[in-house]
């Protein structure tokens, strides 16, 4: 009996003019942002490599003198990912220019202004179409599913028969999560096939994976919205009544919410401004300028002639100084994310933005992966003085000092001024999440999107069970 | 008959499930929200009137007239709590300079970047969505549902015109809709009033009652809009879908989709290619600067000015020194330098201007692109006219741009005049001739205890004659802009009626 439910949802939906609709909507949707996307891409990728080897070029010639390499300001890009076609994270709009030497490191910067002319859009990727549209879309499939057929008679008819009530509302789930499918996975599909055709970057294995969680991730969200349809549905006496309520909740759900974000993120937590930060960058360097003998004796004296000051000192100052800042910039950059998050953390009521985080997680991209980015180049930094350190160790003429002083460590020879093999530097190389990390990131909204269907679950089936039929 | 008609359909309206639900829902969102954004505006003008005192306790500071160099702020709109618009995502300072042109600034006034993941919210985010779904809602069956019900037959077998039929519904449909728009907008407006700081000139309650007429023009442009699918339609099920995908599009996609389009159709300039314009431009500034210094009698750079610096004067800057005392030849050194400076920044600023207009102006063009495409949608038409009519649009920041510009004029004049075109004492300095003699002539000790002498008699200028920046709200200007996008909302109107009546002409009722 439960196939026999499933298969007459099913084929009642296909015949239905929302279904031919909604099959227009979201494949034209699909296919339009596969064409954009593979154009972006293409474009963003060329200004990529065009920025990344401009700065190695320029590295590059910083090999002729090793303690060069260590003092040449770079600048890294965060890479265009492929997966940015499913859920785009609203990257073009978030700082992902890193300029860092050796030891200091600024605060990363917008790369290439979106226009300031326009207003805000939100990118056609899988995930706005997903969130808002397919939600909308469950909504328009279910809002008569149950008291629909009460108002026809249909619903008494079924359950004057030995069907129990449960097996009822499952096939209707199950009915409608198949109809709802049909459009996804064909759009999925078409916008696959356009990205792959137009070879503008290459699927691998492991995106393949990430592609078929997204899938999965978009059915957990679709259920959450059908459960909520078929639970309204069976609360409401009317069609009409019961699609104004859901239209409503829509509305509540996947754009008043998320739109909530920035006030909330407001009211939280109070960003500090620029000036803030560049005062806070000259007091630490003053706390340190401050109590210069406890890096050794003359620490705070600088004179071209080491002999005539303490270098080992000097070089612990100096290290201390630019560590000290480093971490005023770090805690700032901090503060930033941080109100950022109080502000996605409230808007999680709303199954939408659940939903867009946890696939910019799988997909590797979004704020997660600036943080990501910032960590590594510090990672990166430690790494490249390590290298510098480890050459330095065979010239006999060294003083064997790293320190952020260019003009210091050059006249004392304070590291080697012999030239290097630049194959051997370490260069800066962006690592992606792994899927392990990806899923640690977005397991707890996971876990919230099984929660929300758990909750819809009972509460659709306590109220079918409960529903007068007559 | 056409109000009897209206008034059946009004009280039948009043009554449904929808409409309490969708009225609730606004006028809830509204009382929670309003305080929270009025708050927001708050915070927003008492940073606006700390930046203007600060500026003002500097220019009591100032005691060269070659330093005097003002920023401006643009004051917060107070219908920004209506519509955000552009605020908070441009620049809303300006320095006054010999050097700079102030022109729209693209760079955001965002403290946090990270925000930027956020849509704004407003009070017209609440009335473009929830309002127009309501609108919707009350149309879609209007007619289908009096045919599904047999009421319509009945009706029409009396001798009542179609036409009365459907207008008789038109005025209901727009009673219905005007009520929890009108509560939505007292509301509002009494939280809005009541809130702190908030002073609601003339010009803004004209302007605020322009956007109630825009908010009923749109709703009435939605409701005309499900009237055409429910007269097109035999079933109400039917028009509800096609309402209901309609409505997505207006509301969702359009808007979003437009700019999308019109980044493919209309490329702009890139930030880099610009910034590459205004570094090459700033190193051909430098070498021009540093020939000029060249070739200016007895020196360069180095030119024995002597005395103590004011490094950055009041204000600050990159070249806002000027020197307290001087040698008499110094003090001649110095006028022949800062004219030479003036002309030149002055010549400069034309062209960095030109290069950031090059830019913004390929920008702009990409954006009425986008806006062009967008009026095929009555909420993008909606959205431009609320921005306009609260001031927070793109024009509006060109406008206080270009304020701020004839400013600098002013400033400029008001300098050039007080200093006999830089050529006096007082762009300079306020020591005596007998003072700078004295300098010249002076030991390194004397020259120390003269300068003490006089920094203790350099006072702060009398700048109460200068001219202060002002950019009031102007009510004509919001409307002037508004008004296509109003003409359009009408047009949406008369369109879709015109094609309602149409097929209601032709509607089979039985």
């Amino acid at each position: 009996m439960f196939y026999r439910i499933v298969r007459k949802e099913i084929l009642e939906n296909l015949l239905s003019l929302r279904f031919t609709l909604s099959l227009l909507l979201t494949i034209s949707l699909f296919a339009a942002a596969a064409f954009v996307f593979v154009d972006d891409h293409r474009e963003q990728l060329n200004d990529y490599w065009h920025r990344t080897n401009t700065n190695v070029a320029g590295f590059r010639e910083q090999a002729s003198q090793l303690h060069k390499v260590v003092f040449y300001e770079q600048h890294v890009y965060s890479r265009p990912k492929l997966l940015a076609l499913c859920a785009e994270g609203f990257e073009q709009s978030l700082p992902r220019h890193f300029v860092f030497t050796g030891f200091a490191i600024d605060l990363p910067r917008l790369a290439g202004q979106s226009n300031f002319a326009l207003p805000r859009f939100a990118c056609l990727d899988w995930s706005f179409i997903i969130s808002l549209i397919f939600s909308f879309i469950a909504f328009v499939f279910t809002y008569d599913s149950i008291c629909g057929e009460r108002e026809r008679g249909t619903l008494r008819l079924i359950l004057t028969g030995s069907v129990p009530r449960a097996t009822v509302l499952l096939g209707k789930y199950a009915g409608l999560m198949l109809t709802l499918g049909i459009p996804l996975l064909l759009g999925l599909l078409v916008s696959l096939i356009i990205v792959s055709v137009s070879q503008v970057d290459a699927f691998h294995a492991g995106t393949w994976v990430r592609v078929l969680s997204l899938v999965a991730l978009s059915f957990i969200y679709l259920s959450i919205f059908v459960l909520l349809g078929l639970f309204v549905s069976a609360r409401a006496s009317r069609p009409a009544n019961c699609m104004a309520a859901l239209l409503f909740l829509w509305v509540t759900l996947v754009i008043l919410i998320p739109s909530l974000g920035r006030i909330a993120a407001d009211r939280l937590s109070h960003g500090a401004p620029p000036t803030d930060l560049a005062k806070a960058m000259n007091q630490a360097a003053e706390r340190v300028d401050n109590d210069t003998d406890k890096y050794g004796k003359g620490a705070g004296n600088r004179s071209p002639n080491p002999k005539e000051c303490n270098p080992p000192a000097r070089a612990r100052y100096s290290n201390a100084r630019t560590e000290a800042v480093n971490e005023v910039v770090e805690s700032y950059h901090n503060r930033m994310l941080a109100q950022a998050f109080a502000g996605r953390a409230l808007t999680r009521v709303s199954p939408a933005v659940v939903y867009r985080t946890a696939s910019e997680a799988l997909a590797g991209t979004g704020m997660q992966r600036c943080i990501s980015l910032f960590r590594q180049v510090r990672q990166y930094q430690v790494q490249l003085r390590d290298y510098v350190v480890g050459e330095d160790r065979g010239d006999p003429d060294s003083l064997h000092l790293l320190f952020d002083e260019a003009h210091s460590v050059e006249e004392w020879n304070a590291i080697s001024k012999k030239a290097v093999n630049f194959d051997a530097v370490p260069k800066f190389e962006e690592r992606d999440f792994t899927l392990g990390e990806s899923l640690r990131l977005a397991v707890w909204d996971l876990g919230l999107l099984v929660l929300f269907n758990l909750v819809f679950f009972a509460a659709a089936f306590a109220s079918f069970l409960t529903y007068d039929v007559r | 008959m056409i109000w009897k008609i209206a008034a059946k359909e009004f009280l039948l309206n009043l009554m449904t499930f929808k409409f309490v639900v969708g009225t609730v829902l606004c006028v809830v969102l509204v009382v929670i929200f309003v305080p929270v954004l009025a708050e927001d505006y708050r915070q927003r003008l008492q940073q606006y009137d700390e930046r203007v005192a600060d500026i003002e306790a500097k220019l009591r500071q100032v005691k060269a007239y070659r330093v005097l160099t003002p920023t401006v702020y643009r004051r917060p709109q107070v219908l920004s709590v209506f519509s955000q618009g552009m605020e908070k995502r441009l620049g809303d300072s300006a320095r006054i300079d010999f050097g700079v042109i102030p022109q729209i600034d693209a760079r955001p006034a965002e403290v946090n970047p990270y925000l930027s993941i956020f849509p704004a919210f407003d009070v017209l985010l609440i009335f473009k969505i929830v309002m127009s779904a309501l609108a919707l809602l009350v149309a879609y069956d209007v007619v289908s549902r009096e045919k599904e019900q047999g009421t319509l037959s009945l009706m029409l077998a009396h001798p009542i015109p179609r036409g009365h039929v459907l207008l008789g519904k038109l005025a209901a449909g727009s009673l219905t809709l005007a009520v929890p728009a009108t509560i939505a907008f007292i509301a509002g407006l009494l939280l809005l009033s009541s809130s702190r700081s908030v002073v609601l000139t003339g010009a803004d309650w004209v302007r605020i009652l322009m956007m109630y007429i825009a908010s009923l023009l749109f709703v009435l442009s939605m409701y005309n809009i499900g009237l055409l699918f429910s007269c097109l339609t035999r079933s109400s099920a039917l028009a509800l879908v096609l309402g209901l995908f309609f409505w997505v599009l207006a509301v969702a996609v359009v808007p979003d989709g437009s700019a999308y389009l019109a980044r493919r159709l209309q490329p702009a300039e890139t930030v880099e290619g610009r910034d590459e314009q205004i570094a090459a431009l700033e190193k051909q500034f430098d070498k021009d600067l540093t020939a000029g210094f060249e070739a200016l009698p007895g020196g360069g750079w180095e030119h024995d000015a002597g005395g103590p610096f004011d490094p950055y004067g009041p204000i600050g800057g990159a070249f806002s020194y000027y020197p307290m005392l001087c040698t008499p030849a110094g003090f001649t050194h110095w006028i022949q330098r800062g004219q030479m400076e003036a002309g030149l920044r002055m010549k400069y600023a034309d062209k960095f201007r030109d290069a950031g207009r090059q830019y913004s102006d390929s920008q702009i063009r990409q954006a009425t692109v986008a806006r062009r495409i967008g009026m095929i949608s009555p909420t993008c038409l909606y959205d431009g006219a609320m921005t306009a009519l609260a001031g927070t649009d793109l024009a509006d920041f060109e406008s206080w741009a270009q304020a701020a510009a004839t400013f600098r004029e002013t400033v400029i004049a008001y300098i050039r005049n007080k200093t006999d075109n830089l050529s006096s004492v007082s762009c300079y300095t306020q020591s005596t001739e007998e003072e700078r003699i004295a300098f010249e002539k002076a030991s390194e000790e004397e020259r120390r205890t003269l300068a003490k002498t006089v920094e203790r008699h350099t006072v702060p200028l009398n700048l109460e004659d200068l001219p202060r920046f002002a950019y009031p709200t102007d009510a004509g200007r919001s409307l002037r802009r508004a008004g296509t996008d109003l003409m359009l909302l009408v047009v949406f109107n008369v369109l879709f009626f015109g094609l309602s009546f149409a097929a209601f002409q032709k509607y089979d009722v039985r």
